[in-house]
């Protein structure tokens, strides 16, 4: 691996990109942990917000969204909270109806 | 790069074309894990995900937290390998984007191993296809999920027999690259939200 420097294809050196894959290691090794520890009503939005942490990171650093057009970010999102729209409207009737599941 | 592949916003048409995939295939995902949210907490007989007591009797979860948490792991490690071949393809250096790529279709493999484990163990517990919701709702999007590893690996697999066969890079292999990555990355991702919507969350 001789070549350790940035450059405006590369975005970051591989430094870097081991650096955030250890870092998406650590996180999962919390989440991981978080999940056995008795945390009450924080667990979920714990995990929540690390699972986004890592999330962000593959796409803006690994997909290189963060230094792309911003239409493909628009993009990108737009189909995002599009499909978290229809999670969200799912759940959300199925928590008003649980019957609907059984129907 | 030809000048033709530019559409009018200056970006690259087929990278432009790859993002537009990769946000409808969003879509399917989202519906696909909603509908394993919705089910989740309706399953009417066992086998069921995590361990719970129904009317007196105690049912052990089929879930494997450790082993899913390894497999993520590697699924991780594989996008890492996959930025570092295309970081390879990009500096022109062959040697650096061959080795990266077969580590990647090898770490992609590993992972395709644990979910055939994982599915030949549960069907061994009883859960099948139409067993109940869980079953149903799991195995598709899982499975759906892991139909995407599996061509991504043939991707993979059919540019590094395509690398073999030159002894340096064209203008375009690490566009090709690139793009295989966009695709090998969002794999990646839907992984991160099914391994904590399914496998960390409770109900």
């Amino acid at each position: 691996m001789e070549n350790t420097h940035s450059s405006d294809a590369n975005h970051l050196s591989i430094k870097q990109y081991l650096k955030i894959g250890v870092l998406l290691t650590i996180i999962t090794i919390v989440e991981l942990i978080a999940s056995y520890v008795h945390l009450g009503a924080l667990l979920v939005p714990i995990l929540l917000g690390l699972s986004a942490v890592k999330f962000v990171i593959v796409v803006a650093y690994f997909m290189h969204l963060r230094f792309e057009h911003p239409l493909l970010s628009q993009i990108f999102a737009f189909a995002f909270v599009l499909a978290l729209c229809i999670l969200l409207a799912l759940v959300a009737l199925f928590i008003y109806d649980p019957s609907i599941a059984n129907r | 790069m030809s000048e033709q592949a530019h559409s009018v916003t200056g970006i690259d048409s087929r990278k432009l074309l790859m993002w537009i995939f990769l946000a409808s295939d969003c879509l399917f995902f989202g519906a696909l894990i909603s509908t394993y949210m919705i089910f989740k907490g309706n399953i009417p007989n066992p086998p069921y995900p995590t361990d719970r007591t129904v009317n007196g009797e105690f049912f052990h979860g089929l879930l494997n937290i450790p082993l899913t948490s390894a497999s993520t792991f590697v699924l991780l490690m594989s996008s890492v390998a996959m930025v570092l071949a295309v970081y390879g393809a990009q500096n022109n250096n062959l040697k650096m984007m061959k080795g990266w790529l077969l580590s990647t279709i090898g770490l992609g493999i590993f992972f395709l191993l644990f979910q055939v484990y994982e599915f030949r163990h549960f069907l061994h517990e009883g859960l099948g296809l139409s067993t109940n919701q869980f079953g149903a709702s799991f195995y598709l999007m899982t499975g759906f999920h892991g139909v995407h590893v599996g061509i991504g690996v043939i991707i993979l697999i059919s540019l590094l027999f395509g690398s073999f066969r030159r002894n340096s890079l064209g203008p375009d292999t690490g566009f090709h690259i690139e793009t295989a990555g966009l695709y090998w990355h969002f794999v990646d991702i839907v992984w991160i939200v099914i391994f904590t919507l399914v496998y960390l969350m409770p109900y």
